[in-house]
């Protein structure tokens, strides 16, 4: 089997599937440990510096782009799987089991992931477009040659609006549905499924990825939102 | 337990051939013991409808002891109804009260495409087990015991997967219409002993494509086969097949 004919059956369609997915939970790790910097009262100055490194160091700019494609493909194949799953049973029953057999979250990935994607785009456009291509305010920093654009600014601006902060609660709850089933799932499309290990996989992928990472990231709008 | 009789109301998918679009038809089911299978009670209705000169509900069946995996049907949403790791011609009337209304349908799959009325057509399995499911060489006779050492660790994976009956249970239950466990069942039950893991690279790779060809959707790990599975089939077995797929798909020269 060629690579090409490999990537096209429906195993090889869900490795892709699981491996963009569990590079994004890799990533939504780094991405929370760096946000945090937004709790702390410094005018933004840990946050600011943080963000200038990110945004100038060429290693990290070139697995940011990549990060990029990783979600149009992670998007694209799963989508593609939801409609290629939905079509092969053309004939719905009248009458369907609910939770009895199946849990709630492994049958919303499509629709909590259309949410995810949503937002992203929202929040490229948000921060990363402005930051980058947009008008930034800047501020100087005691010790500082240069002044950094000041984006923990443009985030506290942004987070002064109840809508704002409640599409990011909502993006957040779409978040911790998509990774309680996601993560577990993913390791079992990898294969990973084993006595020893699957305690430790359900605690990772329930209480790491579900429930602690997105109530970390909620937690900085509602903060900002209060101060 | 206590025997006793109930009136149902069925409402039956019929369906009189192929083409024909088909729909519930409302019938009662009087006088029905407890201790009736499902598949009786059926017999004892179709009886009912023969002797009113109506056409019988036709449905699958064969052994009626649970072996078979011909019983086929999605009874209020569950298939094979609602008890764990049984099949319909074992399930009995004790899981039904006096007065209930029960939704019968046919599997539900574009692979297993209606035949009549509760009748599937599930030769679609028939086809992965053509695409490899097998050992191409003949093993010949029994050898002595201990001849082949086999971990008896792994004996036990092998025959626990080789309880599959084929039965489609799987695909019906999953919201996918995905093949996974039974073809996972297939490839462990052979990829575990020793004549059948010279072929387990080839075997994976051509029945995973097979099952892709039949127009099965792909695994979004629910779950929903291993919850209805009559023989309780795991998905270890899924997990062994994506191994095998992988290794296959890594090593492979074509
Ligand atoms: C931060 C963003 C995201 C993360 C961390 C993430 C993570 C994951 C993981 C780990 C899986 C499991 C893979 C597997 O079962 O093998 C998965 C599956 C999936 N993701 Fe995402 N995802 C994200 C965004 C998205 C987006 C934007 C979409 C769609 C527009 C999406 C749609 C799906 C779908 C449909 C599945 C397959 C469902 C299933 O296996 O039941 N995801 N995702
Ligand atoms: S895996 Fe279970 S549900 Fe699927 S065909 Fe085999 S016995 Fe039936
Ligand atoms: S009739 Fe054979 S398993 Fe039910």
């Amino acid at each position: 089997m060629k690579w090409s004919q490999f990537f096209n059956t429906s195993i090889g369609k869900k490795l892709l599937v699981g491996a963009t997915g569990l590079f994004l939970c890799s990533f939504v790790l780094v991405h929370l440990v760096g946000n945090l910097q937004l709790l702390k009262n410094d005018r933004g100055e840990a946050f600011n510096a943080y963000a200038a490194f990110m945004g100038h160091n060429g290693l990290i700019q070139f697995i940011a782009w990549g990060l990029k494609i990783v979600i149009l493909l992670h998007a694209f194949v799963a989508i593609q799987l939801t409609f290629s799953n939905r079509a092969a049973r053309p004939v719905k029953y009248a009458v369907n089991p609910g939770n009895q057999t199946s849990s709630w979250f492994s049958r919303q990935m499509a629709i909590m992931g259309s949410i995810l994607f949503i937002f992203i785009v929202i929040h490229l456009a948000q921060f990363w477009a402005k930051f980058h291509y947009g008008d930034m305010p800047t501020q100087t920093y005691e010790g500082m040659a240069q002044p950094l654009k000041d984006l923990y600014a443009v985030t506290y601006d942004a987070f002064q609006h109840g809508w704002v902060v409640i599409i990011y609660v909502i993006s957040m709850i779409a978040l911790s549905f998509h990774l309680i089933h996601g993560f577990k799932s993913a390791c079992q499309t990898f294969g990973l499924n084993h006595k020893k290990y699957n305690g430790l996989i359900n605690f990772i992928g329930v209480w790491i990825f579900g429930i602690a990472i997105p109530i970390g990231f909620a937690i900085i709008p509602v903060f900002i939102f209060f101060q | 337990m206590e025997h006793y009789n109930m009136n149902l109301t069925l409402k039956v998918w019929r369906q009189k051939n192929k083409n024909d679009q088909g729909g519930f038809e409302t019938i009662p089911a009087k006088n029905i013991s407890s201790e009736m299978s499902f598949l009786e009670m059926f017999d004892v209705v179709n009886e009912g409808l023969i002797s009113e000169g109506k056409e019988p509900i036709a449905f699958d069946h064969d052994c009626r002891e649970g072996i078979c995996g011909a019983c086929s049907m999605h009874i209020n949403g569950r298939a094979h109804g609602p008890w764990a790791g049984t099949t319909t011609c074992q399930l009995h009337m004790r899981a039904f009260k006096d007065g209930d209304t029960i939704t019968v349908e046919p599997w539900r799959a574009g692979a297993f495409p209606v035949v009549k009325d509760l009748v599937v057509d599930r030769s679609a399995f028939d086809r992965i087990i053509e695409a490899g499911g097998y050992i191409s060489i003949n093993t010949g006779n029994a050898q002595d015991a201990n001849n082949i050492p086999v971990d008896k660790h792994k004996a036990d994976l092998a025959f626990a997967a080789a309880a599959c009956i084929g039965c489609g249970a799987c695909v019906a239950a999953c919201k996918n219409s995905s093949a996974m466990l039974f073809v996972s069942a297939k490839v462990s039950q052979l990829a575990l002993l020793p004549q059948g893991h010279p072929e387990k690279d080839s075997r994976a790779l051509n029945m995973v494509a097979q099952m892709d060809k039949e127009g099965f959707g792909s695994c979004t790990n629910t779950g929903a086969c291993e919850a209805e599975c009559p023989k309780e089939i795991s998905l270890t077995n899924i997990a062994r097949l994506n191994r095998q797929f992988i290794g296959a798909g890594f090593s492979s020269e074509k």
